[in-house]
């Protein structure tokens, strides 16, 4: 039976659920190895699962111009996508303050030491994530070596809408934010998956394709 | 001319005309603004694309790419009254913010919008005066309709005037 690909548009509620229980588990597994790495407690916020239109995401994250650190790592193998570690300097000031006992007033002030502990933290979030969803899903991947840039988070979002632009006029993104010793620091993790790699990964979750 | 009036916003994948006032964009990374002027009339238009070329069968979103884009700004300008042998251009973008080892095209995408560009305005026979294009860091582009000059922000560098 030829399977008809959904667009992220397209999508049912169950699979909605399916793909936001899968951000609850693999955000969940990246907070306990910050939590691991910062020695202190993490816990994550609700879930989201957001299609969004180009505009819109640059709305939801906060406006195009503000200036924050991302980390990025390709995922391919089974399927194709991006992953986005997304930290602004509150975010990056804890871990700061954890791993290397010092605080920044503006990016400008990160050395080298510093952009390897956000490479790292973003690094280990993201494959314990997707460690998570491939045992879920029964999948393999690879992941590329993650690259970092410190710059305005529009352009920073548009790199996984560039990327399946040519299929779709949405993106979407799985991810949460993370709460730090009770205190909610805007950290957020986000998986783009292009869209034949979204129908892939729920039918091997079993998610019935109506 | 309007002197401190907020200028008119273009998004992602979008264009607006002004004839006269300025003009905005954000945060192009691998994207590419391309700003198309008839400085007769102080008629500028500004399109935020986002992908070389437009493959799509239903061609629903013209504006997300360069050549379907380009082309369609340059009608509606037009319809302005706008003489295309008078219209020139001006372009910013086409970055690569993140350098990804490994298999795939991912980061290829400004090189090839910046290659795309050149290659449509040349079609259509566009001169195009300046550019500050590739590079890895995102720009915001600003364009006066009343002077003709294109004004291009980046994190931590400062203001450059094309």
């Amino acid at each position: 039976m030829a399977m008809k690909v959904k667009n992220y548009d397209e999508l049912s509620d169950i699979e909605i659920d399916t793909l936001r229980e899968i951000g609850s588990i693999g955000t969940g597994n990246a907070a306990t190895s910050l939590s691991q790495m910062l020695g202190c407690e993490v816990r994550i916020t609700l879930p989201e699962v957001r299609i969004m239109g180009y505009n819109e995401a640059i709305d939801w994250i906060g406006g195009p111009e503000a200036i924050t650190a991302g980390v990025l790592v390709g995922i391919s193998g089974e399927i194709n996508g991006i992953m986005l570690s997304v930290q602004p300097l509150e975010f990056v000031n804890l871990i700061m303050s954890h791993m290397l006992d010092k605080e920044l007033t503006s990016y400008e002030q990160m050395e080298d030491l510093e952009r390897s502990a956000l490479i790292e933290i973003g690094n280990i979030m993201i494959s314990t994530f997707i460690n998570a969803l491939s045992g879920l899903a029964g999948i393999s991947v690879e992941l590329s070596v993650p690259s970092m840039t410190v710059d305005m988070q529009g352009a920073i979002l548009a790199v996984p809408m560039a990327e399946y632009g040519g299929q779709t006029d949405y993106l979407m993104t799985i991810g949460s934010n993370f709460m730090i010793n009770n205190h909610k620091v805007p950290c957020r993790l986000l998986l783009s998956p292009d869209v034949r790699s979204l129908n892939y990964l729920l039918r091997k979750l079993g998610v019935e394709n109506d | 001319m309007i002197n401190g009036s907020k200028p008119v916003v273009v998004g992602i994948a979008d264009m607006k005309i002004i004839s006269g006032g300025k003009i905005i964009t954000y945060a192009l990374g691998s994207c590419i603004g391309i700003c198309l002027y008839d400085s007769k009339l102080k008629l500028a238009a500004l399109v935020h694309i986002m992908l070389p070329l437009n493959m799509e069968t239903g061609r629903k979103n013209p504006l997300k790419y360069a050549d379907t884009g380009i082309r369609e700004t340059l009608k509606a300008m037009q319809l302005k009254g706008a003489m295309k042998s008078r219209i020139t251009a001006k372009a910013a973008g086409g970055a690569k913010m993140f350098e990804v080892s490994g298999k795939g095209s991912l980061g290829n995408i400004g090189q090839r919008n910046i290659e795309s560009v050149h290659a449509i305005l040349k079609m259509e026979g566009i001169r195009l005066l300046a550019e500050d294009v590739g590079g890895s860091v995102a720009r915001t582009l600003t364009f006066d309709a009343d002077t003709g000059q294109a004004i291009i922000q980046s994190y931590g560098k400062p203001l450059k005037t094309i």
